[in-house]
């Protein structure tokens, strides 16, 4: 991964560098990362427990993470042992203590330094809690902390080769998740089957294949059958014990993590017997990816794109029965929320008239969702948006299978 | 009987640790340590600091102040330290309530812990007055 002619290689350093160069520009004499998103997107190392990343003006970061599992991040990671450190209760090693001395080296006649406060619906995003942000204050008297997230959030927006090739091969590997659930649950294999085991046995494909983690926290592998498909605006369907049946929709909405890359597809099926009014509504659907597919492309907006689909949804009947939104933001591990850059009309939340550019990566999600008849649909996948369309990086072939 | 933290004390430590440990006792290591005693008797600070080269005791000093700068330092109030070398108070208990702070690499500490032990053992084994 660290080879230069690697397809995965990421220049992390130039990454350091382009941050301390805008830190330059703002001001900001040293920038404490604390959010996963950061972490990944400096390490290269995945950073399960609370983590932070000290980056000073000039040289090497270092990060701060729970003292067990520091050496194996260390290892993960570019960084070197010196450059991850670990934390613990104990005098002196606590990580209060341990990253403001590491700062007041740094800074001993004090400055400004950036810290990520905010918020998001993404619980492991990391932003400094209130106890942490008023503990480093105390600890740090002569230093001002500043929020300055938005400097990582501007870099990481635009991906380069590498961080591309990392999702288009997480997404080879979702893809191969989801061809070994097409083959467990075909000619009748789906009887008797649970939601979980279609999780576990897509989740054990995937790890053959490579993949370290069924990344989402909204429970690794996403699995809706029957009347759990079609919940209302429901877009989170953690795998239950719930029995696949016949007659019924099936969501399979799977994970893989390679290199911290996110892979992230959903697939749809009906198991037979499937009525005409389910047909339509599959139909409806495929219709629907397929058009708003063709649609993404550099200089479209959520709020254009939304209103180019809700149209022709309208036209054909079905807008009752669409989430109106067709995106959520990704990024390596940790990186899975708004688009854009938290300067739309509701801050922390999707800008809708953020202008996609070349070269950044999304989800393009869908959800269709009718209660009433118990059924819906989900569709996501990475796209890559370029500058007359894009590239889709999961190609498990669009359709909506009568399962047998 | 020597006194603790005296240049007589400094000598015994570095003999019985020439004596005791071998490279290999010690995995070759190449690392320093310094101890670092506020609140002495004699109102000062003091330190103890042991430095190891290729896991040979390559220096051994105590005087006042701060000492000079090492891998790992431990510092903390004089009758914490004296209670852990009279074994009645743990090290890490120490550590871990706060009573002493250490200032390094705590990854690397953790994978040295059992080689502070045998260092402590033999410093241990001097009789001396507190």
């Amino acid at each position: 991964m660290f080879d230069h002619t690697s397809p995965y290689y990421i220049d992390f350093p130039g990454r350091i560098k382009a941050i301390q160069a805008k830190m330059a520009e703002e001001k900001i004499d040293l920038y404490l990362g604390s959010r996963l998103r950061t972490l990944s997107w400096t390490t290269d190392a995945f950073f399960p427990w609370r983590s932070f990343i000290v980056i000073p003006a000039d040289g090497l970061p270092t990060a701060f993470t729970f003292v067990i599992d520091a050496a194996r991040a260390a290892d993960e990671s570019w960084l070197d042992e010196d450059h991850v450190l670990g934390f613990a209760p104990m005098g002196g090693q606590d990580q209060i203590t341990q990253i403001s001395d590491l700062i007041k080296e740094y800074l001993p006649n004090g400055g400004h330094v950036g810290v990520e406060a905010g918020m998001s619906n993404y619980l492991p995003e990391g932003y400094l809690t209130y106890y942490e942000y008023k503990a480093f204050e105390a600890a740090l008297p002569d230093c001002t902390l500043v929020n300055a997230h938005p400097i990582v959030d501007r870099l990481q927006m635009i991906k380069d080769i590498g961080t591309i090739n990392r999702f288009r091969e997480a997404s080879r590997i979702v893809d191969i998740g989801h061809e070994a659930v097409l083959a467990a649950i075909q000619n009748g294999g789906w009887k008797g089957m649970t939601e979980t085991e279609i999780a576990g046995l897509a989740g054990y494909a995937m790890r053959k294949a490579g993949s370290t983690f069924e990344w989402s926290f909204t429970g690794g592998n996403e699995i809706a059958a029957g009347y759990r498909t079609g919940l209302a605006g429901g877009a989170c369907t953690p795998a239950t014990t719930k029995k696949i049946e016949a007659g019924e929709p099936l969501m399979v909405d799977i994970h893989a993590l390679f290199a911290l890359a996110c892979g992230d597809h959903s697939h749809n099926y009906l198991i037979v017997p499937a009525s005409d009014r389910q047909l339509w509504h599959a139909n409806n659907f495929v219709d629907m990816v397929a058009l708003t597919l063709k649609t993404y492309r550099a200089g479209v907006s959520p709020a254009s794109l939304a209103a180019e689909m809700m149209d022709f949804a309208e036209s054909r009947g079905f807008a009752d029965f669409m989430v109106p939104g067709f995106e959520h933001g990704i990024g390596m591990l940790g990186d899975e929320w708004r688009i854009g850059r938290h300067d739309g009309p509701f801050p922390y939340w999707t800008d809708p008239d953020h202008e996609y550019v070349e070269n950044e990566v999304l989800i393009c999600a869908m959800q269709y969702a009718c209660p009433d008849e118990n059924i819906g649909f989900r569709y996501e996948n990475p796209i890559l948006i370029q500058k007359d369309g894009c590239e889709y990086m999961s190609k498990f072939p669009l359709a909506i299978e009568v399962i047998e | 009987m020597v006194k603790y933290l005296s240049e007589e004390w400094r000598a015994e430590v570095e003999k019985r640790l020439r004596e005791q440990l071998t490279p290999e006792k010690m995995n070759n290591l190449t690392s320093s340590l310094n101890n670092v005693y506020a609140n002495c008797p004699d109102g000062k600070s003091h330190y103890f600091f042991v430095g190891f080269a290729e896991g040979k005791v390559d220096s051994v000093q105590v005087g006042e102040g701060d000492g000079p700068k090492a891998e790992f330092a431990i510092s903390g109030d004089y009758d914490v330290f004296a209670k852990i070398s009279r074994a009645e108070l743990g090290s890490q208990r120490a550590l871990m309530g706060g009573l002493l702070k250490l200032k390094g690499n705590m990854v690397k500490a953790l994978k040295l812990a059992s080689l502070s032990d045998r260092l402590n053992k033999i410093i241990a084994t001097i009789e001396t007055e507190y």
